[in-house]
This record gives C-alpha cells, structure tokens and sequence, in this order.
C-alpha cells in the first residue's frame, strides 16, 4: 500500500501529464518551436520593414511612417495586380478543385487500371513550374501554337493569346487548373476514408448515382473540401510562379499578380520596404476571406469530430 | 489496474519518445551539419569562413588562404573557369579557391542575400547594372598602385569601361561588349533594300522595316524591349546635338541628362508605328522570345534584331548552319553626321568584394584572370573580347567566322568618336522605367496614349528616380 | 443490362484515356524534347517525334558541371528529400493531434499562426530568415533545408487535422472509457487510421520538396552539395546560352524519382473504397 502523500503526489504529476493543457503543448511543441524561432522574427521583421524604406543592400533604412501603405492605395499597378489576383483566385480555384474532385472521383472504381489513370492525371503536377513547362505552355498558346491551329483549321480566326490584355491571364489559369494533382490526391484519401457501408446503405435505399454523390460522398468529403478550399485560394493568392515563367506580368501588365508585383518591388525594384507593406496589405486580404469561408463553413461542412 | 498501469506506460512512453523525438531534430541538427562536414571536408572549414576566417586561418603566416569566387553562366563558363581556377591553385599552393556558379537570376537572387549578410563572395562578377552592389565592391586603385594588380598591358581606354565617374576602379572588365543590330543579309537583298552603312539612320531602319515586311512577310526588326530600352531609347537621346551633349541621365547620376521630354518623341513614335504595322512584334508575339537564341531573327521570322555583340558569334553559328548570314551594323543615329552614340561597354567584370578578409589575394587572382595568355587560352574570350593587348592578340589567331565579324565590329566602334566622359553606371531605379516605358509603347499602339504624352511620362518616372 | 454496362465500362476507360493524353501531353512533350537538339526545341514544334534522335542529350547533361555529375545532384536531392518528408509526416501529424483532438489553451492562436504562416509571400521573410540562419552559423549546411519541416508544415498539419475530423469522437470517447490516455488515443486509434492522409502528405511534400529550389539556392554554397533542382536550373542561362536538351533530358530524369513515390504509395489509395476504412 502506498502512502496517500504519495498517492497525492503521483495523482497530482498524473493530472499534469494527462490534463489537455499539458497534452495540447506536447503534441503542438514543435510547431510552436518552430515557429517562435523560424517564423515569427521573419513575420516581425517584415512587418518593421513595412514602415520604413528599407531596400536590400542598403544598409540604413528610416522608419516612414504609413507611408508605404499610403503609396499602395495611388499605385496604379498595383491597384491592378489587386483586381488580377482575385479574378485569377475566384476562377481558378473553383474550377480546379471541381475538376480535381471529378477526376478523383471518376478514378475510385475497383479497377486495376485505376492506379495507371491516376498516375497520368498527376504526372502535370510534378512537373510543376519548370522551364521546360513554361516553353511549351508558351508554344501551345503562341500565335501558331497548337490553340491557335486547332481555331484556323475549324476556320475560327486566330487569337492573339499573350498579345491582349483581355486574354493573357487565361493561359496561366489554365495552366493552375491543369496541376491539380495535389487536390485531386488529398479528395483521393478523402474518398477512401468514406466507409462502404454507407453506400450500400444507400443502394438498398434504392439511390441512383447521383443522389448517392450529392448525400454521401460530398457530406463525408465537406471537410476535406473546406480544406482544399481554404489551401487552393491561399496559395492561389500566392501564385507566383505561372506568372514569373510564362508572361511575366505583361502584355501591359494584365497578369500582373500580386506576388510577382511584391517579387518586382523586392528584388528588381529595390523596394523591400514597400514590397513588406503589400504583403501585410494582402495578408489582411487574405484573412478576411479565409474566415469568410470558415464562417460559411458552419452551414455546410459536417464534422464527426464536431466542434 | 493493469489496463491503467498499461496506459501509464504508454503515456510515458508517448512522452519519451516525444522527448527522443525533441532530441533527434536536436541530433538530426547536429549529424546533418557534420554530415555536410564529412561528407565535402573541404567545405566544411568554408561554412563560417568568410566570418571567423580571421581568427581560423591567421594572416600573419601568409599561408594558407581559402578565396570564395561566384559567377553566372552557361555550363561551357563553369566547365572553363573551374579548369583555370585549377590551374591558379596549382601556381599557387597556398590558394584555394571555393567556387560557386548559377545561373544569371539565380546568381543575383544569391546576391541579394549574401549583401544582406555581409558575406559576399570574395571575387564576384558583376555586369552594367551594380548600383547596388557598390557598397560591397572595393576599388582596386590601390592594388593598381601596389602592383598587386598588373594594368601594363590593358589600353587605358578599356579600364575606363569598369570605372566611376571619379575614376575609381570598379572592377576589371572581362569583356568588352557593345550593343549593335543584327541582320539577316538575304532577307535585306530580297526586299531590295540597301544594306546599313556605318551611319545609317533610325529613318533607314524604320524603312528597311517596313519595306521588309512588306516583300517578306516576316518582322522587319525583332527584339526584346527590355534591351531595347538601352540600345534604342537610351542612345537615341546620346545621339542629339553634339557629342557627348545630352545623355540619358546625367554624368554623375544625380539627375537626368537632358531637359526636354520631346527628344524622346520621335523614337517612340517610331517604335509604335512599327509594331502597329506589324513590321515589329506586338506584346504577345514578343513574349515567344525566350533569349537570344529563339529570338525571331534567328527562327528567321525577321530581318534585324538588336543584340549585345557578344551574343552575336551563338546567333552566326546558329544561322550559318541553317545557310543564311547574319551581319552586323551599328546602331542606327538620329542624323548621319550626328554622334554615333555608340561606347564600348563591359560586359561584366570581376570585383574584389568589401567583405573579403583576403582582399589583396582576390585582387592578385583577378589579375591573372584577366592578363594570364595560359589561362585565357582556356577561357578563349568566351565571356566577351578581352581587354589585356597581349591576351587580345593571342585570341585573335583562331577566330571563328562569327568571333572575327565581333571583333572586327568592336573596332570599328573603337573608331566613333566618343564622349570625353562616359558613364557606365545606370542608376538604382531604372528597371522600374523600363518596365513602365514598355508598357507606354503598348499603350501608344493601342492608341490609349500619344507618342509625345508616353515621352513625358518616361521622362517623369525617370526623372523621379531622383526625388 | 450487362451490355449497357459493358458499353458504360468501354466509354468509361475510352474517356478517361483520351483526356488523361492531353493532360499529359506537355509532359510527353518535355520528354520527347530531351531527344532534340536545340534548334528544334526553339522552333516550337508541337510534334512529339524529334526530327533526329538526339540521346547525346543525356550524356552531356548528366556530366554536370565543372566535374560534378548528376549523380552527385540526384543524391544530394534524395538525403535532404527523404528526410524533410519524414520530418513532415512525423511532427505534422502531432501537432494537427494537438490542434483537432485536444482543447487546450492557445489553441485558437497557433491555429492562426499556422495559417498565417502561409499567406507571406517568400520574398519578404526570405531575407530575414536568411539571417537568423546565418547567425546561427547554420547557413550554407543542410539544416536551414531540414530542420523546419521537423517543426510541422502549415499545409499538411491543415490537412491531418480535417481528416482527423473525419475520425468519429466516439472512438475517442470509447478509448477512454478503456482507460487510454490522449497520448495513446494519439497512436492507437488515429495514427492508424490516419494512413490515408499520411501517404498524400508523403506523395505531395517529397514532390515539392524535391522541387523547390530557392531553398537551396539560398543555403547551398558549395556545388558539391547543390540539389538537382539547383542543377537543372544551371543550364538555363539568360544572359548567355541555354541548353534545352541537356536541361530537359535532366528534368526528365528528374521526374522519375517523385513517380516512383507515387506509384509506391498511390496502391494505399486504391486498394478498394473503404475496406480499410472505419470499422466503428
């Protein structure tokens, strides 16, 4: 028999082990490392130089005030890129992720054939931004690129892809949509995890193809669906190298992204401190609609976890 | 009980391992980084080099020294410049030279971040562009004077090119470059047009063309706007009243170089009449130009194209194997007996870096990269025509048919009369007007904007440089 | 019925191939451009035949430069690769644990942090961490390349925390009434179960670990330690010459490793719908 102090005692470490607090910081401990010691001086760092007019290489910078954020709002371009960014985030992210979602689930039949078609539809993502990529994305759009001969031999005239304003942004959205490959995989496991038995459920319920999408599959997958929502437009927020490769930012800055804009700033330009201060401007963008969709969310995405 | 017991186990278990786990990054930390040591010993002395060299490898011995040297470059540059470094570190035993290549973006994106830690390469090359840098670039005026640094045999004209307007030395050339128009011999004589003179005219261009165009159907002249900007927009203004009167910025580039934006005017709008008519690509037929070597010129899509004369012997080759000549003009003046505008520019050159701890060293091996007949028989001018006399002369004996059309070109511009004072710096600024710039031609073919309105607003974004 | 079915099946494959070609077509054109020479690459053909076979392409490629071979590339690529995505799975899946299954205080923030983690871009805290790299005297190993991805990447966390959503609390509940701890809860039940989302982070982050190269190319000094990603990017100069075969017969080399990771773990996510899935 123990003593009770000891009893006491050992129950007391065993609360402290196993109470939530100590059990949430153990488990998180080396993101929260990771982050006080990789990220957050950057973070700060960035967030100082947007009040100043630090610029690489120079050694001093003065602290400007607002300035910079003042400038954001009469600067024409990139007023602009704002405008491209968000057009380039709200078309190509729905219609990648509808089109990851598709093709992941036209590939979850019991085939053996199944794991080679898959194979083809990632193969693009892997290759991801790569010179090579840029090349032929250019010579498919180019004035007699592939594009263009499909239109002049069904006697359509030819389209002036990179050369319009209108239309030079297309060719990169294109290009987002078709390296869907990482959504399409995470929809993959998604689908996976959805236990037959609802299905068959289902079935013996008499539901047809479509009802058994629309009432189980996309239920069970909202979650994972919020999650490509939320990762896609962030990082079609970000989407910099499209740009970067193929047009860079012209003709006349009609793909101008914000990115390769704060890339311009940065590194061509010289202006790291007004760089900083679009990107704080952006991440405030940014949030607000990550919890625009998170408050949405609540109305359509089904936890079994529950909240 | 024992289910409780079990769990206790588990969850310290659980904790252990999260603690080996807290460990192994600790561990993983550690072996990575003398994994890196073992692996390239070598380098492993080079990680902190530039900052603890010092106090590492003491000076006083006059021993060993370790040089840290960068370039960008086609994989023909890294080959050749590793196989000399090689041969200075078997001259010199004492010498080693830790070596670091990229490509040209890379290079300064690596730049950019070494600046910011004052640890820049010892030895680092640098092109036209270096504002920037300057404050890590040490002059070396004082091993000029030491003698550590040979000039005897480099003509004075050709150190001016890396020099500033106070006439330190910047750097020593390693090549000598000049921009000029590129041309298609066939393509002139099958639109029956006469051939560039040595002081044809921006009217003769814009003719040559046009007329190009209209027997060819191909562009008359192609390019990138980007180099555009320099070699037209830039010397048209160098161009204007008297030699060396005007220049796009001023001298000491503290201000612009002339005062009315309508100087601009004419070129501009010649530039958007072209594209307008299609003897020039628009926006979108530009963009297929990836670098020189598709450039439309070379896919033989156009008549002329602008080039930076050292790319000219790639773009002979590449077109003589497909049996059509290229040649090679002078750019075109304003009025025939105008300036010609034209200076014999670096194209990039070697630096002895502020940072280094073993500046004298750096300098000794940049002199024997540029003045070395054994070493550059190994580079064989492929950075550009040299600028040491002997080394020049040395080269000159086996010329490829492209090599003899640049050096001869080089020459000829040697002959031009030049400005007393040239500057060779562009200010900290002038991507962002060139980028704008560019945009105004577009808007001038699309008809948003007049010919004269985008030369006031290139002159106010240039001019604003200075503010 | 069984003829309408088999004409489903037929139609079914028939579509799935035909726009599966197109997708991949670009790739096939990369592929095919590692056999031509660079005069044709440059024109722009759409062709997927080269004109004349050029396999010399690979020979010259593979030498590298200056002395340093692919071979030396390709194996840097794979240490820092292999042990970067370990890292990931490993830290990545505790904290989503902490972040989805455990109320405990400050959760809500470091929730924000990780997602505000992503929404910088690059080029404004690449320089300030360059530094702090720098200082530590870690700048120029493989650490600044390694150790990060020790401390959990924002996509991925994200990504286990939905699945574990996914994961009915009743399990939770039913571990404890079983005397589990929340540490056992963590390698008994989800762990296990969380296998889906484990092999698409595997897939996913070694691709894009073996991608990446402004990492490397801020931290990597030596050519000898460069990765082949780094590499690739050296045959394309734009200030001189660019060699198109070389480069694309590298980059199709480079492709083969991330396949082969898919192809490895994409088995887990086929082998049938949900017979390994919740048994609850």
């Amino acid at each position: 028999m123990k003593s009770s102090a000891q009893t006491i005692r050992t129950s007391k470490v065993r609360k402290f082990i196993y109470s939530n607090n100590t059990v949430g910081h153990v488990f998180a401990a080396p993101f929260i490392f990771g982050f006080i010691c990789f990220s957050l001086i950057p973070i700060l760092t960035s967030f100082y130089y947007a009040f100043t007019d630090y610029s690489l290489g120079s050694k001093t910078s003065e602290i400007v005030g607002g300035r910079n954020f003042a400038m954001l709002l009469t600067d024409d371009i990139f007023l602009q890129s704002l405008g491209i960014t968000l057009k380039y985030v709200f078309i190509s992210v729905p219609l990648k992720l509808a089109f990851a979602l598709f093709v992941a689930f036209l590939l979850t039949r019991k085939s053996r054939l199944v794991t080679l078609y898959r194979s083809l539809y990632y193969v693009p993502s892997l290759v991801g931004g790569s010179v090579a990529v840029a090349l032929v994305w250019k010579q498919l759009f180019a004035r007699k690129g592939l594009f263009n001969s499909v239109l002049s031999d069904a006697g359509f005239s030819t389209i002036n892809w990179f050369g319009d304003t209108k239309l030079a942004l297309w060719p990169l959205i294109l290009m987002s949509v078709w390296q869907f490959g990482s959504s399409m995989i995470i929809f993959a496991a998604g689908l996976k995890e959805i236990p037959t038995s609802y299905y068959e459920a289902a079935e013996i319920d008499g539901a047809n193809g479509f009802q058994k999408f629309f009432r189980i599959t996309l239920p069970c997958l909202s979650p994972i669906v919020l999650y490509n929502l939320v990762m896609q437009t962030i990082s079609a927020f970000m989407a910099f190298t499209q740009a970067f490769i193929i047009t860079q930012g012209g003709p006349n800055n009609s793909t101008m992204m914000y990115s390769l804009y704060v890339y311009n700033q940065a590194f061509k330009y010289n202006n790291m401190g007004y760089a900083c201060a679009m990107s704080w401007f952006m991440l405030v963008v940014m949030s607000a609609i990550t919890l625009i969709i998170f408050k949405t969310s609540k109305m359509w995405v089904f936890s079994e976890a529950g909240e | 009980m024992k289910k409780k017991l079990i769990s206790i186990f588990l969850a310290a278990g659980m904790v252990l391992s999260l603690a080996a786990c807290g460990n192994e990054t600790g561990g993983q930390e550690s072996s990575a980084g003398s994994d890196t040591g073992s692996t390239q010993e070598s380098s492993a002395g080079s990680e902190e080099s530039s900052a603890q060299e010092s106090s590492a490898a003491p000076e006083a011995d006059g021993e060993p020294v370790t040089l840290r040297m960068a370039w960008w470059g086609s994989q023909t540059r890294h080959d050749i410049t590793v196989e000399v470094i090689e041969m200075y570190e078997k001259e010199h035993p004492n010498v080693k030279i830790e070596y670091e290549f990229f490509s040209f973006d890379d290079y300064f994106n690596k730049l950019k971040t070494l600046q910011a830690s004052d640890q820049v390469w010892d030895i680092f090359q640098l092109g036209g562009n270096f504002p920037m840098y300057m404050d890590k670039i040490c002059f070396m005026d004082e091993f000029i004077d030491s003698g550590i640094v040979d000039v005897s045999d480099i003509p004075e004209a050709y150190l001016q090119i890396t020099q500033d307007i106070e006439g330190n030395q910047i750097g020593l050339s390693n090549g000598l470059n000049t921009y000029g128009i590129a041309y298609d011999v066939d393509m002139f004589n099958e639109a029956e047009v006469p051939l560039p003179t040595e002081n044809w005219t921006w009217d003769d261009y814009a003719d040559a063309a046009m007329k190009i165009m209209e027997k060819t159907g191909h562009y008359g002249s192609s390019g990138l706007s980007s180099s555009e900007f320099i070699a037209g927009c830039s010397t048209y203004i160098g161009q204007q009243g008297k030699v060396g009167e005007y220049g796009f910025f001023n001298l000491d580039l503290t201000g612009m170089g002339f005062e009315d934006p309508s100087m601009l005017e004419g070129y501009i709008q010649m530039r958007a009449d072209l594209i307008k008519a299609g003897a020039s690509p628009d926006a979108g037929a530009e963009m297929e130009i990836t670098n020189i070597e598709n450039d439309f010129l070379v896919t033989g899509e156009a008549g002329m194209t602008w080039v930076a004369v050292n790319q000219f012997p790639t773009i002979y080759d590449i077109c003589k194997a497909e049996g059509r000549t290229l040649a090679l003009a002078p750019l075109p003046r304003v009025t025939s007996d105008g300036p010609s505008g034209a200076v014999i520019q670096s194209s990039q050159m070697l630096c002895v870096s502020q940072d280094s701890e073993h500046k004298e060293e750096a300098a000794a091996f940049i002199s024997w990269f540029q003045n070395s007949v054994e070493c550059n028989q190994v580079l064989q001018g492929e950075r550009g025509i040299p600028v040491n006399n002997t080394v020049r002369d040395s080269l000159k004996a086996n010329l490829t048919e492209g090599q003899q059309i640049m050096y001869d070109f080089v020459d000829l511009i040697g002959t031009f009369e030049v400005p007393e004072k040239v500057n060779v710096l562009s200010p900290d600024g002038q991507d962002q007007v060139v980028d704008k710039y560019r945009n105004y031609i577009q808007d001038v073919v699309a008809g948003n904007m007049t010919a004269a309105e985008a030369a006031q607003k290139t002159y106010d974004d240039a001019a604003a440089i200075f503010n | 019925m069984s003829a309408k079915h088999k004409i489903q099946k037929v139609l079914y494959h028939l579509f799935v191939i035909i726009f599966g070609i197109i997708m991949i077509y670009p790739v096939f054109w990369m592929i095919s451009g590692s056999f031509k020479d660079n005069a044709e690459i440059l024109r722009g053909t759409l062709s997927l035949v080269p004109e004349n076979l050029k396999i010399s392409n690979y020979s010259t490629g593979w030498k590298g430069f200056a002395g340093i071979t692919f071979a030396t590339f390709f194996k840097n690529s794979f240490l820092i690769t292999t042990v970067a995505t370990l890292g990931t799975v490993i830290s990545s899946s505790l904290v989503a644990y902490a972040l989805s299954r455990v109320r405990f205080r400050g959760r809500k923030l470091w929730f924000t942090c990780m997602l505000a983690t992503m929404m910088l871009p690059g080029q404004v805290i690449m320089i300030p961490s360059f530094l702090i790299w720098y200082n530590l005297g870690l700048s120029s190993t493989y650490v600044p390349l390694i150790l990060p991805y020790f401390c959990g990447q924002a996509f991925f966390i994200y990504q286990m925390m939905q699945f574990m959503a996914g994961i009915p609390r009743e399990l939770d509940e039913a571990a404890t009434i079983d005397g589990c701890s929340k540490y056992s809860i963590y390698s008994h039940i989800i762990l296990p179960l969380l296998k889906p989302s484990i092999v698409t982070t595997i897939i996913i982050q070694f691709y894009w670990k073996w991608d990446d190269y402004m990492g490397p190319l801020l931290y990597l000094s030596k050519p000898q330690s460069y990765t082949a990603s780094l590499a690739i990017k050296l045959f394309a100069d734009s200030a001189s010459t660019t060699d198109y075969g070389a480069m694309f017969a590298m980059s199709t080399l480079s492709l083969i490793p991330v396949f082969l990771i898919f192809l490895f773990f994409n088995r887990y996510l086929v082998e049938g719908i949900g017979t390994s899935g919740l048994k609850g």
